[in-house]
């Protein structure tokens, strides 16, 4: 047992050897890899960050309540807090409305020019469940109850943005299923040409007894591991990516006043990338390298 | 004995081997003879007689069109292809292109039998020296093929077959392209291996060892058995 490990170890070690005796091969193929694998990624990375952000506006995604004008706010206010479906309610009274516009939108002084107050009385409420059912029963529920005039929700908005999201979703499946394609094909391919380069390597191999299995073993290594650094390498190109993309967001972030910020790939997900990478390297040189050695003499 | 069954103390028995190339080349046609164990002979013919072809047979490189061949025991008709690089372990073979790496050591070189055999570290660092020593290539271990002359090639191609020790040696006009002292002195190798015990198989068209070593004659004339002596 242990001397199998010594020599996969050796072989390791050799393979390595002779990715770095070729670097300009090497970095080629890996920075293909590389690439192929950062496009899927850092689409999946972007809707990532898109779901963040509409996973902030579900949750302010409360419904606004709009009252008739004299409606006993206070009373309205108790009776919805009570509804099912319903965390929680805030009465803004028409006063209250008035403040708070003046302070946030900057028109505060020609609103002191009108004679009267023109603003509703509001309920805003958070809602238990923001699913798009759950919204749509709790909107038809609020609808009938007495003093309200008109019930707002983000609700149409958020759908289309769940749509759009889900379709984004479905691409990257797709995108990353085709240039997973193309990376085992990458490899397939470079792993004939090696194969074929040491053609007479490999049949004195064969004359003094190697196994099929022993004349695979570098070949896959080397897929594996030009695979494996590819994967490293679309990470970098992923972290470089954020890093050009955080300026210009950290502007907008300001602008808009929210606390937004990029994230990346997590920890668990960069080494899933890894693993996915080393794994579809070696099926890429496993496809080849069986296939040569059945095409080739006994 | 021109004709024997195939028992324990046989170590190659052929009968009624025919090869065909798919070209429509008949190589051999009904080859019979017998090898013991511990037995040395010569296969001779003129080129083109199938010398070659026989060799490529007996170490299953090539099948036959029809007859049998058993080597060690192994009916190599039935020997499935898994099998075929473990019988290959049971025999070495020495090449008349010899067939190094010309990227490894001579070390690697002659390694590459225990290597692939799973013999790893002090034990196949031992098993390499003893090989070269034998053939006197000892402090040409670290050197590159290219660097040695035929005959130390030759030398090398024949530490390689010896160092996972085989049964049954086999050689393709092992002294093809040197001169006569030199010739003698692989011949005289091969002679020693079999004193201990090796059963040796040489095929050769330089009749001066056979005058010399006076060892069994296996003749081979177009792809026909010539004589069995």
């Amino acid at each position: 047992m242990k001397s199998y490990f010594t020599r996969h170890l050796q072989v390791l070690i050799a393979t390595l050897g002779d990715l770095v005796r070729n670097p300009t091969a090497t970095l080629l193929t890996i920075t293909m890899i590389g690439v192929t694998l950062a496009l899927p990624t850092g689409l999946y990375v972007g809707l990532l960050n898109l779901k963040q952000l509409s996973r902030g506006w579900h949750h302010g995604g409360s419904l606004s309540v709009y009252l008739k004008k004299g409606a006993p706010g206070q009373i309205i206010v108790s009776t919805i807090s009570r509804l099912q479906g319903v965390r929680s309610a805030r009465y803004i009274s028409p006063e209250k409305g008035l403040q708070e516009f003046e302070q946030r939108s900057g028109f505060g002084s020609t609103l002191t020019t009108l004679h009267h107050n023109p603003l509703p009385g509001v309920v805003a409420i958070t809602p238990d469940n923001t699913s798009p059912e759950a919204l749509t029963t709790l909107v038809s529920i609020l609808k009938t109850e007495p003093g309200v005039a008109h019930v707002q929700s983000n609700l149409a908005w958020l759908e289309r943005l769940d749509a759009a999201l889900a379709l984004g979703h479905r691409l990257v499946v797709i995108l990353g299923g085709l240039l997973g394609l193309a990376m085992i094909l990458i490899l397939a391919n470079t792993t004939r040409v090696a194969v074929v380069s040491r053609a007479t390597e490999i049949d004195i191999i064969r004359l003094v007894g190697g196994t099929d299995a022993f004349i695979r073993r570098p070949f896959l290594y080397a897929g594996a591991l030009t695979g494996g650094l590819g994967a490293l390498c679309a990470l970098l190109l992923l972290e470089i990516s954020l890093i050009l993309l955080s300026g210009p967001v950290h502007v907008l972030d300001t602008l808009y006043a929210s606390h937004y910020s990029l994230t990346g790939l997590g920890f668990r997900q960069a080494v899933k990338l890894l693993a996915l990478g080393t794994l579809l390297g070696w099926l890429g040189a496993r496809l080849a390298v069986g296939r040569q050695l059945r095409l080739g003499p006994r | 004995m021109p004709f024997c069954l195939p028992n324990h103390k046989t170590m190659i028995e052929l009968s009624h081997v025919f090869k065909r190339y798919p070209s429509g080349n008949e190589a051999l046609s009904d080859v019979s003879f017998s090898l013991a164990k511990g037995e040395m002979a010569f296969l001779t013919g003129h080129s083109g007689a199938g010398k070659s072809t026989l060799l490529k047979l007996i170490s299953r490189i090539e099948q036959p069109t029809r007859g049998q061949i058993v080597v060690n025991k192994h009916n190599l008709s039935r020997l499935s292809r898994k099998r075929v690089p473990y019988f290959r372990r049971e025999i070495g073979v020495v090449f008349q292109d010899n067939k190094l790496l010309n990227d490894r050591t001579i070390f690697d070189n002659v390694a590459l039998p225990l290597i692939v055999a799973g013999i790893t570290g002090d034990d196949m660092r031992k098993r390499v020296q003893a090989a070269l020593d034998k053939v006197g290539l000892l402090a040409r271990a670290r050197s590159y093929p290219l660097t040695l002359s035929g005959g130390e090639q030759q030398r090398v191609g024949i530490a390689r077959a010896i160092t996972h020790r085989p049964a049954l040696l086999i050689a393709d006009e092992p002294t093809g392209n040197l001169d006569a002292a030199m010739s003698d002195e692989i011949i005289d190798l091969f002679r020693d291996f079999n004193d201990h015990g090796v059963t040796v198989l040489i095929a050769t068209h330089e009749l001066r060892h056979i005058d010399r070593l006076q060892k069994r004659v296996i003749a081979l004339g177009r792809g026909h058995m010539v004589n069995v002596a």
